[in-house]
């Protein structure tokens, strides 16, 4: 019996449809960002293509670099402006509109459960907190945007039965880097992700969308958390729903069965040069640092910076040490301001920046310079992420990284807390 | 127009496993400058590794690799060098994203090659069918048979890779819909 990833590919497909089977289905919802819509319109250029099918579905948002501050980002936005009004693309989130655009389709309800997005990036993943397929194409994105629709293989499917409780000290963002630390590439190569069990009742859509931003670091193709209670209260009054929720049959054929035990989790810090290089806080304790930044698609969310705040009010950022705070959203920034969080940030000498991807998109605001140490709570930590490509990036989550900018060194956020280690 | 060689007969050259698609495969900095022409790319590969690797490479020879071969942010930079170097690829696993850019550059392979290093020695003869999936190595006298491309892809690297695949795509649908309200405008 099918999977909830090959329910959503019937569906886009028109037909039935099995894992392994090479398909071209239509999706819900096309997704592009600034960084990459000047190059797929120089490509449908290229091509002679002047129209897009269904521009309607096309969402491009400016979340990598909403501040441009060189004349190259300058002319790159006009480029981007220029391509939304001659492509006609329907939901084009410029600067200061939104934020990003891996988080917003979210809490707008543009998706919901057993919706497909395609699109350029790899961390449309997100959408799966939502119950929505996310599948990336990367440059082939032109493809679809010409004609509609661009091959892709059904992905098979690893379900993920999540159980116990984070333990005080410990974010899910710590679960989520253990997960990819421990997991077999081989298991999880080009595989949905799919997460259920007990314990998914405890996480909300924002743990959600980090447990789904990272298991393509490792080689998955997408992450789908089941839906659920959780996401029907979420979506309730944001989401009119217009396809049929997808859960995988309970005989479905998965390639594996795993198990994430969240009471097992403690703080983790993901140490150079990859993200699933992750280990327990105390192995690099002590580890002085530069640079600290919470942000990215993987944790600049609401309950990220709450979790940060919670350390940092009263609290200072160490003299040689920055900070630098992104929320995902407009709507997360507003949010935040509500609840005094931007205050807190403002009064422990952190610096809160435009909503958006922030320093993790590259380093263009606030990056590296050589040698320098920073931890965050970024996507990736590969050499040259955020600038210099002699920095050492480390990644975490917001309590660890909180409690670092504050001791001026990594250290352990339960220390901070004043809870046993 | 000739008919698409899937049969190639050269030498092997024996990767490990996890071979990076930044760094090993090609510099990053191809990706970061966005280059994309194989005759350019080709005269980098496995640059850090060994820089003299790329100019000892003749084409119909095989890359022989294990787990995982082009793993990390799935750049297409190296997947291009390889194919304009005239390789054919055999590889225990490819990851996802290296995987589609290895077909949409158009790369001779077989990705599902369980067991392959085994199979090789660098410099070994081989001769590989990439339609049907037979694998020979002509030194060792030994045969493998490896899954092929399901043909839904081959039909995309017989054309030469992705442009070309869309190039053909839009030709058929302009023939196939001139007058269509959302039809592209070739």
């Amino acid at each position: 019996m099918p999977t909830a990833a090959e329910k959503i590919l019937s569906r886009a497909c028109g037909r039935a449809v099995a894992a392994g089977d090479i398909v071209h289905p239509v999706p819900d919802l096309v997704t592009l960002h600034d960084w990459y819509v000047t190059h797929a319109a120089a490509a449908l250029d290229r091509f002679g293509v002047t129209e897009v099918q269904r521009p309607e579905r096309v969402l491009v948002s400016t979340d990598h670099e909403p501040v441009a501050t060189s004349p190259a980002a300058v002319l790159r936005q006009a480029q981007a402006r220029q391509a939304a009004a001659r492509f006609r693309f329907g939901m084009f989130h410029d600067v200061g509109r939104e934020g990003l655009g891996h988080v917003f389709p979210v809490e707008r309800g543009i998706l919901g459960p057993g919706m497909l997005a395609m699109g350029y990036d790899i961390h449309l993943t997100n959408f799966g907190a939502v119950g929505a397929l996310g599948l990336y194409v990367l440059n082939e994105v032109t493809e679809l945007l010409a004609c509609g629709s661009v091959w892709t293989e059904v992905p098979e499917t690893v379900r993920v039965t999540v159980r116990g409780s984070l333990a005080p000290g410990v974010t899910v963002r710590d679960a989520a880097q253990r997960f990819i630390a421990e997991a077999d590439p081989q298991v999880l190569d080009d595989a949905v992700v799919e997460f259920a069990g007990p314990a998914m009742a405890t996480l909300g859509i924002d743990s959600r969308m980090t447990l789904m931003n990272t298991p393509v670091e490792l080689g998955a193709r997408s992450a789908l958390a089941e839906p659920d209670a959780v996401t029907e209260a979420y979506l309730r009054g944001r989401y009119r729903p217009g396809v049929e929720a997808a859960r995988s049959d309970a005989d479905a054929g998965f390639r594996a069965r795993l198990d994430l035990d969240l009471s097992a989790v403690e703080p983790q810090v993901a140490v150079p040069p990859r993200p699933e290089c992750a280990v327990p806080v105390g192995e690099v304790a002590g580890q002085r640092i530069d640079h600290a930044y919470i942000g990215s698609c993987a944790s600049g969310f609401l309950d990220d910076l709450r979790l940060a705040a919670g350390l940092l009010r009263g609290r200072r950022v160490a003299p040689h040490v920055r900070l630098f705070v992104t929320p995902v959203t407009q709507a997360v920034q507003a949010a935040a301001a509500r609840e005094g969080l931007l205050e807190v940030f403002a009064g422990a000498g952190a610096i809160v920046t435009a909503p958006g991807c922030g320093i993790c998109a590259g380093g263009r605001i606030g990056g590296v310079g050589r040698g320098e140490v920073s931890i965050g709570t970024g996507t990736r930590n590969d050499p040259g992420r955020l600038g210099h490509p002699d920095a050492a990036l480390y990644l975490a989550g917001p309590l660890t990284v909180a409690a670092s900018a504050i001791a001026g060194e990594i250290c352990d956020p339960r220390q901070a807390l004043g809870w046993p280690a | 127009m000739t008919a698409f060689n899937w049969v190639l007969r050269g030498s092997a050259w024996v990767f490990g496993h996890d071979v990076a698609v930044d760094g090993d495969l090609m510099p990053l900095e191809f990706a970061l400058r966005r280059e994309t022409d194989p005759e350019v790319l080709r005269h980098h590969l496995f640059a850090q590794l060994d820089s003299g690797l790329a100019a000892r490479f003749r084409p119909g020879d095989i890359i022989v690799a294990g787990r995982r071969f082009a793993q990390g942010n799935p750049h297409i930079q190296g997947l291009l060098g390889l194919r304009g170097a005239g390789l054919g690829l055999v590889a225990e696993s490819v990851p996802g994203g290296s995987f589609r850019n290895a077909v949409s550059a158009g790369l001779r392979m077989l990705p599902r090659a369980e067991g392959a290093i085994g199979e090789a020695a660098t410099g070994d003869a081989l001769e590989i069918d990439f339609r049907t999936g037979l694998f020979r190595n002509l030194t060792r006298g030994t045969e493998r048979r490896w899954p092929p491309l399901p043909p839904g892809l081959q039909t995309i690297i017989e054309v030469g890779g992705w442009e070309a695949s869309f190039r053909q795509r839009l030709a058929m649908m302009k023939a196939a819909e001139p007058a269509g309200p959302n039809a592209p405008r070739l």
